[in-house]
């Protein structure tokens, strides 16, 4: 077949043409049914690799990509941070305002979580595109930072939060913003937030003395003098994507348009679970499940001595 | 309030003529066709432009020219007070507007007919200005996703206060009240594309303030031109040339 | 509910392998009673009935102890216009509660966050393959709401879809369990879930022996995890059959 500058079919009969709209059709349909539209061949290389343990970017199937934290990004907020992963870029911030605790529970301050996906990162995200995943993001962080009802299992210990019993506590905003994103958001924005958390810093608060009683007592809040969080219980979020019969960590998103599900699990110091949760509808029988929750505590041990590494020197360089 | 000390110094300690410190990087989101960070003092935004690409919305394509569209956002913690604000209010809607209408000017976009081309600007830090800097961030991520421009599109804003003309307010300034020109020029064609002003202004010292605006303009544009041209010095050393 | 005089709500409960795995209660927690009497892993009285709704393709009603929920389900019919063409079926869930649902009017739970995770429970069950094109949409009301109204939502809309005769693998089948200090309790009441230090929630097949979702919070140890998911599994076994019956039972009185 030949094509003229104008990319018109110059010559060719009647069935080449038809085999171009052919293409042309097969084409669209691929676009509609991978998010990342890729076509068969890269497919069958992608989950091949995977099952050679031989990753796309050279990686195997248990190693993360280079991971780099930046703390204080932000100026105005009480702490904040970037962190990258490969090309996935998000930055959280914590903000810390004094408010009123809920009547239920008078003893312990509020932490609200809230993830915003940039339209710059992907197009789809543009108007209300993105908020189907950024509420699903909050979710997901929600259930493996905050613990359970009773305070259990916490990432923040929520009564260091109380000022004055009942009347005055801190009230913590933790923003998540997607930047850049080649999957893997989840462990991205849990590794944010826990350096963001690490570079928070919470003004001292003095109680005016005779007004401890009073139902709206008056605070002083110092401006030079701030308290460090113990960000130590904070978990990691591994995310354990399942591909074909393998499954991978930090998978991009390639290699999300492929898989079948996705568990994340986030574990703490202590190796404990702190919270689980799964994407993707296809089932798992539990004994892989089982399994995978033994890997990850496995990796979620080298991620968290990386990540703590890289906040400790990222901090260290911001005080420079 | 006195905004110029008797000494001639602003509440950030600048002169009245004087810009604030200016930071650009090419190249923030990978995935993008073309991206850039600008600063500009305080003010932090980011630019993604993806495309030219297949219109998506088939009943929006031009048959002779580009469709450039663009979205303008905050992010939550971008203001000193924190405050959770829907996507596409009425404030990002008009500035998504004036950044496309603006780029639209200086885009050859019946150069790529029948395609699309998205502009995203995100808003990480705001200390006034931001539609400039916005402006600024587009320029740069359209030239480094390779879009033929008539030129690079430069934006500043002066206000007028304490009768004094001063050189790109940060919020304090701005939200005064006086009057706040935002000025948008094609340097190297010396042609203005974009002119807001708020509150009222005698029509002899808008000229003045104008002209302050013109300069600061060309003071970005030489800058951006800077770091294009590292940019590109540094893709070729890359290449091996 | 019209009917429920007659049929005496079938209890079950999963069976004690994990008995031995129990630890003793410790001492603060010798004489813990749960607040309605029952036993540590003794689940409430299931009760489903099929075809609750008649303006609907297929619709279940399923009550476990308080908690009341009545799901719908239409179609498959016609996705909006608006929609991109798909070759598999979409799946639409909406979760809501009555204003009388809870004990303070208006104040039931995040509906957008169960409307999300329903649909994740569901969609790998659902053959989408057998209708293209097409929107299946799921509608559950929460009638009055005391604990554990998320997984008594996903069974009962499983059986909703049944119902309305929806291609799907194998019926799901949800549990979840708390846990308090060193104790697993199944099928919480609210009191027990606000007062619960973590919570697992599985959703499964159990035919096929697949987990559909899993959510778990709080701080668990690994032998934990297991223990919690090998009562839940066994106790979805069960609750699954409970639902099988009472298929059967709406099939065999249409044919009468």
């Amino acid at each position: 077949m030949e094509y003229s500058s104008d990319g018109r079919i110059k010559r060719g009969n009647h069935a080449a043409k038809m085999y171009i709209i052919i293409i042309i059709k097969c084409l669209k349909t691929l676009a509609f049914t991978g998010m990342v539209g890729l076509s068969l061949g890269e497919r069958h290389f992608i989950q091949g690799g995977i099952a050679q343990d031989l990753r796309s970017d050279g990686r195997k199937r248990l190693t993360y990509r280079p991971l780099s934290v930046e703390t204080g990004v932000i100026p105005q907020v009480n702490g904040s941070a970037r962190v990258r992963i490969g090309a996935t870029d998000v930055i959280a911030s914590v903000k810390a305002e004094l408010g009123k605790p809920s009547l239920l529970q008078p003893d312990k301050g509020k932490v609200s979580l809230y993830m915003d996906c940039s339209s710059t990162a992907d197009p789809a995200f543009e108007g209300r595109g993105g908020e189907e995943l950024a509420a699903e993001l909050s979710n997901a962080l929600q259930n493996c930072l905050l613990g359970g009802k009773s305070g259990a299992g916490a990432g923040i210990d929520l009564s260091s939060l109380i000022v004055v019993e009942g009347k005055i506590c801190w009230n913590l905003y933790i923003d998540g913003l997607v930047v850049s994103s080649d999957g893997n958001l989840l462990d991205a924005l849990g590794a944010a937030i826990k350096a963001a958390l690490s570079n928070t810093g919470i003004p001292r608060v003095q109680v005016a003395a005779g007004t401890l009683n009073d139902e709206h007592p008056e605070v002083d809040v110092c401006d030079d003098e701030f308290l460090q969080f113990d960000t130590s219980g904070v978990p990691v979020i591994v995310t354990l994507t399942k591909v074909g019969r393998h499954y991978i960590v930090d998978a991009t998103s390639e290699e999300e348009s492929q898989m079948s599900s996705a568990v994340s699990i986030s574990f703490n110091r202590q190796g404990h679970i702190c919270g689980i949760t799964k994407r993707g509808g296809v089932g798992l029988d539990p004994s892989i499940l089982l399994d995978m929750i033994s890997v990850a505590k496995h990796v979620s041990e080298q991620v968290l001595n990386k990540l703590d590494s890289e906040i400790a020197s990222a901090e260290a360089e911001e005080e420079s | 309030m006195e905004y110029v000390s008797p000494e001639g110094l602003r509440l950030d300690g600048r002169r009245p003529m004087e810009m604030r410190q200016i930071r650009a990087e090419i190249g923030a989101v990978s995935k993008a066709d073309g991206s850039a960070i600008f600063e500009m003092g305080n003010t932090k935004v980011i630019a993604a432009v993806y495309g030219p690409r297949e219109v998506q919305n088939k009943s929006q394509q031009i048959n002779s020219h580009a469709l450039v569209r663009c979205e303008y956002s905050m992010a939550n913690f971008s203001t000193g007070d924190r405050m959770r604000k829907s996507k596409g209010d009425r404030r990002s809607t008009e500035i998504s507007l004036v950044i496309r209408q603006t780029m639209e000017a200086c885009i050859m976009t019946h150069l790529l007919p029948r395609s699309q081309i998205d502009i995203y600007v995100q808003v990480l830090q705001a200390d006034g200005g931001t539609r400039s800097a916005c402006i600024n961030a587009a320029t740069l991520a359209l030239a480094d996703a390779g879009i033929p421009m008539r030129d690079l599109v430069t934006s500043c804003s002066a206000g007028y206060l304490n009768s004094t003309p001063l050189l790109d307010l940060n919020y304090v300034e701005d939200s005064a009240g006086g009057p706040d020109v935002t000025l948008g020029i094609l340097p190297k064609l010396d042609k203005v594309t974009l002119l807001q002003m708020d509150s009222k202004l005698p029509i002899d010292i808008l000229e003045n303030v104008m002209q302050l605006a013109i300069e600061g303009c060309k003071a970005i544009a030489n800058y951006i031109r800077e770091i294009l041209l590292e940019n590109t010095k540094q893709l070729e050393y890359r290449r091996g040339v | 509910m019209a009917g429920k005089s007659g049929a005496t709500p079938a209890t079950y409960s999963p069976s004690l392998t994990t008995s031995d795995k129990k630890k003793k209660p410790p001492l603060f927690n010798e004489d813990w009673v749960r607040p309605d009497g029952r036993a540590f892993q003794q689940c409430r009285p299931a009760f489903f009935r099929t075809g609750a709704v008649n303006a609907a393709s297929g619709s279940a009603y399923a009550e476990f102890g308080n908690t009341k929920v009545i799901v719908s389900v239409f179609g498959p019919r016609e996705s909006k216009k608006a929609m991109m063409y798909s070759d598999i079926g979409r799946l639409n869930c909406n979760v809501s509660f009555t204003t009388f649902a809870t004990p303070v009017r208006g104040q039931g739970s995040d509906h957008k966050e169960y409307s999300a995770m329903l649909h994740k429970a569901l969609e790998g069950a659902i053959i989408l393959e057998t209708f293209p094109k097409t929107t299946v949409d799921v509608f559950a009301l929460v009638l009055e709401s005391s604990g554990s109204e998320l997984p008594v939502i996903i069974s009962c809309a499983s059986l909703a879809l049944a119902d309305a005769g929806i291609m799907m693998y194998d019926l799901v089948a949800s549990v979840s369990v708390s846990c308090f200090s060193k104790n697993l309790v199944i099928d919480p009441i609210s009191e027990e879930e606000n007062n619960q230090d973590g919570s697992l929630m599985i959703t499964c097949m159990p035919s096929r022996y697949e987990i559909t979702q899993l959510t778990v919070t709080g701080e668990w140890s690994t032998p934990k995890i297991n223990e919690g998911m090998q009562l839940c599994l066994d106790a979805c076994g069960k609750l699954a059959k409970i639902m099988r019956s009472c298929l059967k039972e709406a099939a065999s009185d249409s044919q009468e």
